[in-house]
């Protein structure tokens, strides 16, 4: 790794969307460990989370063109992908499955889990930021946020009126922008 | 619209972090093109979520750069011709997602239709399979009622030929005090000598009793066999008769007496 190479974003998008493997390269040296950890807070297991990083590259590469500067910024696309995925994940079927096979009492894979597959995520990335907040709203920011459900969801898990849900998400993220800024 | 509130109302971190619906979302991108504050604190907010997810990084494993790119390079050069050049959209992908999405419109309509053509069917083949139904029992009565016809018509046939034969001796046998009214006919074939009964117009006997034929030979009475009065007016074969001067018809007990109660002689005949 001889010289680095600083893009700007229309720059780095433009290579993307003609397709240069050097713009892969830079993307992925740049923003895998964002994505990494995005991904990982919404999904524990390492090996899972590895496999939805890998497709949300694979999904990256391939929309480029869908993807408007208008709207946002490059990374803020890339990590609605990248979570939008994870989400995907967790909700599946299989995931879901494969989470309940963890509560019988086999002791290997107990172990297995609790040693070295899984993180504790509630120390890394965004997640750092929402601890801070009141258990009122890091538990509506969690659902909403890491576990992708939606506000109507929310109301009805919670036994709270859709209103309240909107209210306090909203007070919730801009108590968020604070804390990150 | 207070743009300040609009801005502090937490819809850029919604926006942003992908939590808004869809009207929010169109309604803010609408007001980021009319309020440069708005798109300033939308990008304010993004570089500071940007940041801050880059000081959080966890790195990824090793090994999934190279694996990474080793797919999308496979997937790449198998679509041909798509390495499409800077700049050139590829209009390639609405197209065909127009295109499945006729194709799936078009499959419901199809299932649609068919389903409601297999509930019209299925009423219809309920109907015809009813209708079958009682057609086949009513074929079943009259086949059964033509076989008892034919039965009954062979029988009338077979008496008939029987009477019309020029061996037989025909004898009469009209009726007595007790039944005037009434007529028997023998038939007695000359060769064989076999004896046949023609009923005739003999009352229906009360249940426990039953007609029997005597021969009379030499004056005495010889039993020629009991009879029951059937359905139809046929020949009933009795028993051989080598020689006889008369015949009688008495009412006697079911299964028939070893000599004829007098008293109750319906007809008689003699030759």
């Amino acid at each position: 790794l001889g010289t680095t190479v600083k893009y700007h974003e229309q720059e780095l998008v433009s290579l993307l969307k003609a397709r240069e493997e050097k713009s892969f390269a830079y993307l992925y040296d740049n923003y895998s460990g964002a994505l990494h950890s995005i991904i990982l807070q919404v999904i524990p297991d390492q090996e899972l989370a590895s496999d939805v990083l890998q497709e949300a590259f694979v999904n990256i590469w391939r929309k480029i063109e869908s993807y408007d500067s208008s709207k946002g910024r490059l990374f803020t696309w890339m990590l609605n992908v990248a979570r939008n995925l994870a989400i995907d994940m967790l909700r599946s079927k299989g995931y879901q499955n494969s989470r309940k096979n963890q509560e019988f009492p086999d002791p290997v894979y107990f172990e297995h889990v609790a040693g070295s597959t899984q993180l504790s995520v509630d120390n890394i990335g965004l997640r750092k930021a929402v601890e801070k907040l009141k258990s009122e709203h890091r538990v509506l920011i969690d659902l909403a946020y890491f576990k992708g459900y939606t506000h109507e969801e929310i109301a009805e898990l919670e036994k709270m009126p859709l209103g309240t849900v909107k209210t306090r998400i909203r007070t919730a993220l801009t108590q968020l922008r604070s804390i990150l800024a | 619209v207070n743009i300040e509130q609009y801005i502090s109302s937490g819809i850029i971190e919604s926006y942003v972090l992908g939590l808004a619906s869809p009207e929010e979302r169109l309604e803010f991108e609408q007001r980021c093109s009319q309020y440069p504050e708005l798109l300033a604190a939308r990008e304010a907010f993004e570089l500071s979520l940007e940041q801050f997810s880059q000081a959080q990084a966890v790195p990824a494993p090793a090994g999934m750069k190279a694996r990474i790119w080793e797919e999308i390079s496979r997937a790449d050069s198998h679509p041909g011709k798509e390495k499409a050049g800077p700049g050139i959209p590829a209009p390639v992908r609405p197209i065909r997602r127009d295109w499945w999405r006729y194709l799936a419109a078009a499959s419901i309509i199809l299932l649609v239709t068919s389903t409601l053509l297999n509930i019209y069917f299925y009423r219809q083949y309920q109907g015809s399979l009813a209708r079958y139904e009682s057609l086949f029992a009513n074929t079943q009565e009259t086949a059964r009622q033509n076989r008892t016809l034919q039965t009954s018509l062979e029988n009338s046939q077979s008496s008939i030929r029987m009477m019309n034969d020029s061996n037989m001796a025909v004898i009469a046998l009209a009726g007595r005090p007790l039944s005037p009214s009434s007529r028997s006919t023998i038939y007695w074939d000359r060769r064989t000598k076999d004896v046949y009964l023609l009923a005739g117009s003999l009352p229906r006997p009360v249940s426990g009793k039953q007609y029997q034929l005597w021969a009379i030979v030499d004056g005495k009475p010889v039993d020629a066999g009991t009879f029951d009065l059937g359905p139809d007016l046929t020949l009933v074969r009795m028993k051989n008769i080598p020689r006889a001067e008369a015949f009688a018809i008495t009412l006697e007990k079911a299964g028939g007496s070893n000599s004829p109660t007098l008293e109750a002689m319906y007809v008689m005949g003699r030759i």
